[in-house]
């Protein structure tokens, strides 16, 4: 489903300093696998994870989606892209706090250039149910618990039903037991739902719980 | 829901939250708008209480005056230089042009009118008994001077309503009472009805006094006449009747030395003066509009700065840069209609309050222009924010904090 093929990413800090955050990464991820992306801080576990979710774009590589080579795509293509084909988890959950909750789940809605096939607001209200959340739905995110927050997050990026949940560091900022059922969630979508779900993590814990470990450092696959 | 009207239902709310914010980021526009709307109001009030004063003044009537007073439809600086002044022989002349139906001699002076102790400004106002004919001018009280009274020189007056009320209390116990002008005694026969006008700069026709101009050759020793009005006959189109008076008074004076105008004229020619002067006052009040949308602009670069963050997320969730920058846009041209709209509310209350003593009123043109103006503003420094905001790059936008 994803390819990557040969895919550096640089920066130039200064004049004489270039920092190389991927250096030749080569990586195919297939439809419904449920995979981690694991390394240390800095690893550039990161990096790949935007160049993954058409966020970023790589130095020099060749991205291909369903086969399709996305490196060279205009903004607008991208942007069609992210809106239908990636749903994004993070870690600091990035809802837009002065809309309620279910405002948020509507957001990748409105971006949409295409006619949607479901009623939105309907779907919002499925999937808040589904989460348990039916009865925050005209709640700010600043009102409710980091978990529910992040269910919230994950409502947003299954509103548009897309091939791929990429999810970065979804329990970086979640109590254990919180993380523990957002994890279950993910797993959930996978098995039931065959999900394709790539998480990015430093927990060899929750990459343990992943069928597939690609391992990063010092932005190479190990 | 479509992206226009969530953006339109967002920045709605967020307005509402921020009501302070708000008020303070458009108050530009408010007084902007506000200002404009008022002055336009004023000019329109103003270009109506012009109008209604010559309305009342009677039609028909031509004005023979020295000097060219009018040119290209303004008032000439030049004019009134010529030292020319007619006398009777004129109006003997212009009393054989066919389309006139009267001729009236007018002797104008600044005078000052006592009455026992009291003493007060006026203007006299000397003609014959077709005076009150011509000027649409009738006796509240008592009666008016006539031809006899003018063959006969009789030393009377017929005053206006104010200065009657100013000399004797009230117009009724004017009649019959002796008034002096310079040393010289006349009798009130008549107090005219009101006519309004005055205080803006107009004559003050109620503040007039009249009287035969045989009587106030008294004061104009020399027996020459300020201006002449010829009422035309009203089945004679006053353009032939214009052109026979000229041909008339070129028999004895130069084209220079004299000018023959209507009242549309006139009124052309006060219209555009007040309009010019109007035009220039709107074009300074345009400027606070500027100085309003400056300040939009100002907080829009605050708020892409403070909400850079969000537009990462937007980014990421599939805005392209159009949809940013519409999101932006849409905020600005709100805020701005949004001043706009309390601006003119504003006007209106004011112009509510102002048409108590002055005609002035706001035309659906005023409200056109001052929702049109706010959305170009809007627009206008809404774009370079929006510009800015849909520019930044998706990745450092969600990784900013």
């Amino acid at each position: 489903m994803i390819k990557l093929q040969n895919v550096n990413k640089s920066y130039q800090l200064d004049d004489e300093v270039i920092f190389i955050a991927l250096n030749n990464i080569n990586l195919e991820i297939e439809q419904g696998e449920f995979t981690s992306i694991i390394g240390p801080s800095g690893s550039g576990k990161s990096t790949l994870m935007h160049i993954i979710g058409l966020l970023d774009q790589p130095t020099s590589g060749l991205i291909f989606i369903n086969n399709k080579d996305v490196s060279k795509l205009n903004d607008n293509e991208l942007s069609s892209l992210r809106n239908t084909f990636v749903g994004f988890v993070f870690q600091q959950f990035n809802l837009i706090n002065k809309l309620t909750v279910l405002e948020n789940i509507l957001i990748p809605t409105i971006y949409t250039r295409s006619k949607l096939e479901f009623d939105p607001i309907e779907k919002a209200r499925y999937l808040l149910k589904r989460f348990g959340l039916e009865t925050k739905e005209k709640s700010f995110p600043n009102k409710i618990s980091g978990g529910q927050q992040q269910r919230v997050a994950i409502a947003r990026a299954l509103i548009m039903t897309p091939q791929l949940i990429l999810a970065d560091e979804p329990t970086g900022n979640l109590d254990t037991k919180s993380g523990s059922e957002i994890l279950k969630l993910l797993h959930e979508l996978h098995e039931q739902e065959k999900m394709t779900v790539v998480i990015v993590t430093h927990d060899p814990n929750i990459a343990a719980t992943t069928n597939r470990k690609i391992e990063i450092k010092d932005g190479k696959i190990q | 829901m479509n992206h226009f009207t969530f953006v339109l239902k967002s920045a709605i709310e967020d307005f509402s939250r921020n009501k302070g914010r708000t008020f303070l980021t458009s108050l530009g526009i408010v007084i902007g708008v506000l200002s404009v709307v008022i002055l336009i109001a004023f000019g329109l009030g103003l270009r109506k209480y012009i109008n209604d004063q010559f309305q009342s003044l009677g039609s028909n009537l031509i004005r023979v005056v020295p000097g060219q007073i009018l040119r290209s439809g303004g008032f000439s600086s030049t004019g009134s230089m010529t030292t020319i002044r007619f006398d009777f022989r004129d109006i003997l002349k212009l009393e054989r042009v066919k389309s006139a139906e009267f001729v009236i001699p007018i002797v104008t002076r600044s005078i000052t009118v006592s009455m026992g102790k009291g003493t007060e400004p006026a203007t006299l106002y000397a003609s014959t008994a077709d005076i009150f004919l011509a000027l649409n001018l009738k006796a509240q009280h008592g009666g008016i001077f006539t031809k006899n009274d003018v063959d006969k020189r009789s030393k009377i007056a017929v005053i206006g309503p104010k200065i009657a009320v100013k000399l004797f209390g009230n117009e009724d116990a004017a009649i019959g009472k002796n008034i002096k002008i310079d040393s010289q005694t006349f009798k009130i026969e008549g107090v005219l009805e009101a006519k309004g006008g005055g205080g803006f700069g107009g004559p003050d026709l109620d503040s007039f006094i009249y009287m035969p101009h045989t009587t106030a050759q008294v004061f104009n020793p020399d027996k020459k006449f300020y201006a002449i009005i010829v009422k035309s006959k009203s089945d004679i189109n006053i353009e032939t009747a214009k052109q026979e008076v000229k041909t008339a008074m070129l028999k004895r004076y130069k084209e220079d030395d004299f000018s023959v105008i209507d009242q549309a004229e006139l009124l052309g020619a006060i219209e555009s003066i007040f309009g010019v002067m109007n035009t220039v006052l709107v074009a300074i009040a345009a400027v606070s509009l500027v100085v309003g949308g400056i300040g939009i602009m100002n907080i829009m670069y605050v708020t892409v700065t403070e909400r850079i963050k969000e537009i990462g997320i937007r980014r990421a969730l599939g805005a392209r840069t159009s949809d940013i920058l519409l999101q932006f846009l849409v905020e600005s041209v709100a805020l701005s209609v949004l001043g706009g709209l309390m601006g003119l509310g504003f006007a209106y209350l004011i112009v509510f309050f102002i048409q108590n003593f002055f005609p002035a009123y706001i035309d659906l043109n005023s409200v056109v222009l001052a929702l049109g103006v706010s959305s170009v503003i809007g627009i206008v420094f809404g774009v370079f924010p929006a510009k800015k905001a849909a520019n930044l790059s998706p990745i450092d936008a969600i990784r900013s904090e």
